[in-house]
Parts: structure tokens; C-alpha cells; sequence
């Protein structure tokens, strides 16, 4: 694939990304910050090794592995200052907040970043089982297990049935 | 009795990825478990509005920097940016070395200096080439209009032999500068350069300056500082003169 083609292709996904980043990260500016390190690992990785695979799957991998690292370096960090508890609070930005209200999809916003990931990878970006088995490096039973708790997070916090706050500090 | 279906032909199922007997052996065994049957619907329901809520893509705003192109840009700039680190920190070696490297100060602050090092750069080095090479009589002017709004007209010098054969923007510090190459048929050379005053708005007073065999013969209008730079020798400079004159 010659330079060219890959950036039209990267390009198309751009939106994709960002949106994808946006969930992960509930802030804009972190989002798109996550978005530009993406752009950049896969711009630096040889032509060679892009050709296999997926490129959409293969771009949420990169970003979800920064997103982690991201998130465990801001973790230490917050431990060392003492709020952890503080981070832990959903922050969405007025717009999506906004935009749960209306979709009634709070529920999605009780979930873990890799529940809100693999529900979006499933069933709005449409990736295979097994892509997204790559994506978090486990088996793909894993995934499937894994999915079941997700939507099971879902209707928990959906559906008029509130959240006992103990479920919070037990999840 | 059925076996209850793997989880992951349930997932399939709701996803709509299952098909054939394996479909129908998980609508067999939902139809017998009314309440694993409400959970499906309710997953279908909430990937269905997850689906409906996320595929309006709410449209965030522009952010170029995040184009290949963008981030391609940001990377050679990085790589050219070491380089000159690298660069500056051999020179300094360089200097420590020879102890007591005088800067040329004299020459940035002469005027038009710029327009003889941009000529030095085409007319005789040929290290640059032109931007545009004219096909029609009005390229150049269009060319130079493109970039320098009610800027003086490009002299014509045809009478004397002389034809804008090409033009060059360059990077000054007040901004984009142009240049166009006038040529004869015997090879010689005259340029005419356009630049920015710069933020203090510093007009030329018209005057001459030679430096190193060429003559930059310089004045002010229309908010720009220009320059016909030539040899010093011969009827080029006089040519050059000429020129200054009918822009004036």
C-alpha cells in the first residue's frame, strides 16, 4: 500500500477514532490527544506491516494499548497525589452528557472502559469476535464471557433499575 | 431437551451473526426459557439504541493536526529540528575550536541583502529552481499577484532583450518574498525581488548597494520594498536602472 492510500484510509477512520477515543476518555482535548499518538505509532510502522489484518481493528488496538498505559501512568500519578477516588468520577464532556440524557444511554456510562470498548467494537463498529479478541490479547472465550458482563452492566444500570450503590464498590 | 446454546452463539444471536441450525437451535432453546429469551431482547434492545445514539456521530469539531498528512508534517519538522540541533552543536564545537569566529553582521543588516542572496541562489548557482516557469505573457504577473496583493507592476524589459524566464517565493522574517528572473538571449541575468517591510513597516529609501561583483538597485511603493539586482558590469545595471525608473 503506497503512503498515499494508507493516509486516505486513515483519513476515512479519523472520525472513528476520535469518537472511539471520546468514549474512552470522556474529554475532548485527552481524546484527541489519544487520537494524535495513534496517527503517529501507525504512521511510524513500516509499510510492511500494516498489509495484514484489518486496519480499523488494528488502529483501536493501538489506541486502546495507549489509552492503558495512559491510564496507568495517570493512576501512579494520582496515587501519588491522593485522589484516586476523584479520578475514578465519570466526567463527561456537557455534549455527551447531554446526549446520554436524550439516548437514555446512561447506563453506558456506569460501565468500565474496556465494557464501553467492547460494546462499541461489537455492536457499533461491527468487529469480529475475534478481532476483538485480538485487540485485548485473550482467548476468545474471554470476549464472549466477557461481552455477557457488559451487557449484563448495561441493563443493570439501564431500565429504571438503579444502581445499589454497593454494586459500585463491589464491580 | 435442548442443550442450552455456548455463550457465544447467544452473543452471535443477538448480534445477528448466527445463522442456519445453530440460529434455530437458540430461538428452540429461548422459546423454553422465556426469561433468558426477556434478557436477549434486552441486549438486542440496547445494542440497537447504543447503535441508533452513536450513529448520528455526533460531529466533533475539525481538528486538522490529526491528519496523516499533519502528523507526517510534525515528524519531518522534528527530524529537521535534531538535525540543526545537531548541526548548531557541531558548529559551536567548530567555533570553540578556531576560537573567535566573527559574524558577518554587516551583511544582514545591509539592505536588500536578501535579494542578492536570492540572486547568487538562481541566476548563478542554479542551487534553486524556480517556482514557475512562465508559459504565457501574463503568468508572472498573475503569479506574482496570487501572492503580493497591489504590488508594483514586473517591469518589462523586453526592449532591452530581457524575459521573466522564472519565479521564486523565499522565506524572509517579515514574510514571503518573491522573486522573478529576468534572462537575454546572451544569458545574462537581472532579477526583480519583492518583500514585506516587516512589522516596523521599514520603507526603503531608494538607493544602490554593490556587493561581490552584483548591485542591488533598491526603492519603496504600494507598501514594499523591492530590488532589480544584476552585475555590476555592463549594460545589465543600466538595464536594471531603467527598470527601477518606470516602476518608481
Amino acid at each position: 500500500m503506497s503512503d498515499h492510500a494508507f493516509d486516505d484510509q486513515l483519513s476515512e477512520l479519523l472520525p472513528r477514532l476520535r469518537r472511539f477515543a471520546l468514549w474512552l476518555t470522556r474529554d475532548l482535548s485527552s481524546a484527541d490527544d489519544l487520537v494524535q499518538s495513534t496517527m503517529e505509532r501507525a504512521l511510524s510502522t513500516q509499510a510492511a506491516k500494516r498489509e495484514d489484518g484489518d486496519l480499523r481493528a488494528w488502529l483501536f488496538r493501538i489506541l486502546y494499548r495507549q489509552f492503558l498505559d495512559a491510564r496507568r501512568r495517570s493512576q501512579r500519578y494520582a496515587w501519588l497525589l491522593g485522589r484516586l477516588r476523584q479520578d475514578d468520577e465519570p466526567q463527561w464532556p456537557s455534549a455527551e452528557r447531554e446526549l446520554l440524557a436524550q439516548s437514555a444511554l446512561a447506563a453506558f456510562e456506569h460501565l468500565t472502559p474496556e465494557q464501553r470498548s467492547l460494546l462499541l467494537w461489537v455492536t457499533v463498529e461491527g468487529l469480529s469476535y475475534q478481532q476483538v479478541a485480538d485487540i485485548l490479547d485473550v482467548p476468545i472465550g474471554t470476549v464472549m464471557s466477557r461481552l455477557s458482563r457488559a451487557r449484563q452492566a448495561m441493563r443493570r444500570h439501564g431500565e429504571g433499575e438503579q444502581p445499589a450503590p454497593s454494586l459500585r464498590i463491589l464491580k | 431437551m435442548t442443550t442450552s446454546p455456548s455463550e457465544h452463539d447467544i452473543h452471535a444471536y443477538v448480534d445477528g451473526r448466527l445463522d442456519g441450525e445453530r440460529r434455530e437451535a437458540v430461538e428452540r432453546y429461548l422459546a423454553r426459557h422465556p426469561e433468558r429469551a426477556a434478557e436477549v431482547r434486552a441486549w438486542q434492545h440496547d445494542a440497537q439504541r447504543l447503535r441508533a445514539a452513536l450513529a448520528g456521530a455526533q460531529t466533533l469539531p475539525d481538528n486538522h493536526t490529526l491528519q496523516p498528512a499533519a502528523i507526517r508534517r510534525q515528524r519531518r519538522q522534528r527530524r529537521v529540528q535534531r538535525l540543526s540541533l545537531a548541526a548548531a552543536a557541531v558548529l559551536c564545537l567548530g567555533i570553540g575550536g578556531v576560537g573567535g569566529w566573527r559574524m558577518r553582521g554587516a551583511t544582514t543588516a545591509a539592505p536588500m541583502a536578501d535579494a542578492m542572496e536570492a540572486y547568487r541562489l538562481v541566476a548563478l548557482d542554479r542551487a534553486a529552481r524556480p517556482d514557475v516557469v512562465p508559459q504565457r505573457a501574463g503568468d508572472m504577473q498573475a503569479w506574482l499577484d496570487a501572492h503580493f496583493e497591489h504590488a508594483a507592476r514586473l517591469p518589462d524589459l523586453s526592449g532591452a532583450g530581457f524575459h521573466a524566464v522564472g519565479g521564486r517565493l523565499f522565506a524572509t522574517d517579515q514574510g514571503a518574498a518573491a522573486m522573478v528572473l529576468y534572462e537575454d538571449a546572451a544569458g545574462h541575468a537581472i532579477s526583480f525581488y519583492v518583500r514585506p517591510p516587516g512589522p516596523r513597516n521599514h520603507l526603503l529609501p531608494t538607493g544602490r548597494r554593490v556587493d561581490g561583483g552584483l548591485v542591488a538597485q533598491y526603492w519603496s511603493g504600494q507598501g514594499y520594498n523591492y530590488a532589480m539586482v544584476s552585475r555590476d558590469d555592463g549594460v545589465d545595471a543600466q538595464v536594471a536602472a531603467e527598470a527601477r525608473r518606470q516602476s518608481i
